[in-house]
């Protein structure tokens, strides 16, 4: 197993007070807990400090972390075999086993061999980033994790565990699925725990998710937003056909009812195509003179509320 | 190696007893009738407002809303060592920030992107 300097990552000496380890400890959960920061890679940090103080703050499984002697961070080391009779509840393979999993089941306050507690299995949290097509039909995962198990003979160790999970349609950015029983084993007759799944979208060209309503940008030429047109638009179910009316102004919304994501029990969202005008450059000079010629004719105002405002101010 | 396909629940499927939700957040269901006497954590709606006395705490039922925040009570209380009180405004200002940025995110949504 490799050794974590448990002292360096609270950023302390070795010896350090226990007050001294506890302000560490304080400061860096408030800088990296995911509950509170959103520092990338915060949680990893905090999970780092936490297992180190999990270990530093009891002084039986300070003792028993001292005892291990220093040895460089991330080097392969095996306990000594006088040092597991001393502290371990059950035998252990080192090779298979994350330091974390010696002291979380290390033989604390003096309890007695065989008289066990009963301890729940850990909840696991993981991040799930799918595709909005995947919310939209569902999809699977494979998940592969690796938890602190005993086995038959009683052994402690690392067992890998690889499960697909289903992902009915009906996700979307922040929803969370639980997966009752997936977390780590109960220990002498505690509950298994459970495995928690929290959903994000990955950005996708042409749709953005607020909830179950998709937005899709829907650039006009400036004639058809005048004119009015009928448009091919793109949605996950595959293309519709959208009216756009006569005189469409820029940033407004066409609401194409129910083809947004599909809600979890039933429905679905809305689409809301954001309209757009685009002008194209002009290239040629019957063009120049076609805008001209619009210009001359028209006796379109399209800031009225200026003129307005500076009557106000005089 | 196994490989097993698993069903999943949403946040949403749950309808939970008081002392199943303690079991699954792990809470402590003292913890957790204090969080609900002081509304930090808060049980479906599907008991009548105008009802004479209230309910036992044992026929409330919660949701979503209640398995999300206290699992980030379990959270805090142990990683920051809360007292009730802190708990509560801690959950309270997580809540916030989530409808924040629900919000910008659907801000956002709205929001062009492509402009030419």
């Amino acid at each position: 197993m490799k050794f974590k300097d448990y002292y360096a990552s609270l950023g302390l000496a070795r010896g350090a007070s226990d007050d001294a380890i506890k302000k560490a400890y304080r400061r860096l959960a408030r800088k990296y807990h995911p509950d509170v920061s959103k520092e990338a890679g915060a949680e990893e940090k905090f999970k780092e400090v936490a297992e180190a103080y999990q270990t530093l703050k009891d002084p039986e499984k300070r003792a028993a972390y001292d005892q291990l002697g220093s040895h460089p961070a991330g080097q392969e080391f095996n306990p000594p075999p006088d040092w597991q009779q001393q502290y371990s509840d059950a035998p252990f393979s080192a090779d298979e086993l994350d330091l974390s999993d010696l002291f979380a089941h290390l033989r604390g306050g003096g309890a007695t061999r065989g008289a066990r507690r009963s301890m729940p299995g850990q909840d696991y949290e993981i991040a799930a980033a799918i595709s909005i097509e995947d919310a939209f039909h569902g999809t699977q995962i494979d998940l592969d994790l690796n938890m602190p198990e005993y086995d038959e003979r009683g052994q402690l160790r690392r067992v890998p565990r690889a499960f697909k999970a289903r992902i009915p349609k009906g996700a979307t950015d922040g929803q969370r699925l639980r997966l009752p029983g997936k977390g780590g084993k109960g220990m002498n007759g505690g509950r298994d725990g459970d495995l928690y799944l929290n959903i994000s979208l990955r950005p996708h060209p042409l749709y953005r998710a607020a909830g179950h309503d998709l937005y899709l940008d829907l650039p006009l030429a400036p004639w058809e937003a005048v004119l009015g047109t009928a448009i091919e638009v793109p949605t996950p179910a595959g293309a519709v056909r959208l009216k756009v009316p006569a005189g469409t102004q820029a940033g407004r919304q066409l609401r194409l009812p129910q083809r947004g994501l599909p809600k979890p029990k039933e429905g679905h969202g809305d689409l809301y195509a954001v309209v757009q005008i685009v002008v194209p450059s002009v290239t040629t000079d019957s063009q120049r003179e076609a805008y001209q010629k619009l210009s001359d004719l028209s006796g379109f105002d399209p800031r009225p509320h200026f003129a307005a405002e500076a009557g106000h101010a005089r | 190696m196994r490989v097993e396909l698993t069903e999943v629940l949403w946040f949403e499927q749950h309808v939970l007893s008081l002392s199943e939700l303690a079991d699954i957040s792990g809470l402590p269901r003292a913890v957790l009738e204090e969080l609900l006497d002081c509304g930090a954590i808060a049980p479906l709606e599907a008991v009548p407002a105008a009802l004479p006395v209230a309910l036992p705490v044992t026929e409330l039922r919660f949701g979503a809303s209640a398995l999300r925040a206290a699992r980030t009570a379990h959270r805090l209380r142990v990683d920051f060592e809360l007292d009730i009180q802190a708990l509560a405004v801690a959950l309270s200002l997580v809540a916030r920030v989530e409808e924040l940025e629900a919000q910008l995110r659907e801000l956002r949504a709205r929001q062009p992107q492509r402009v030419r």
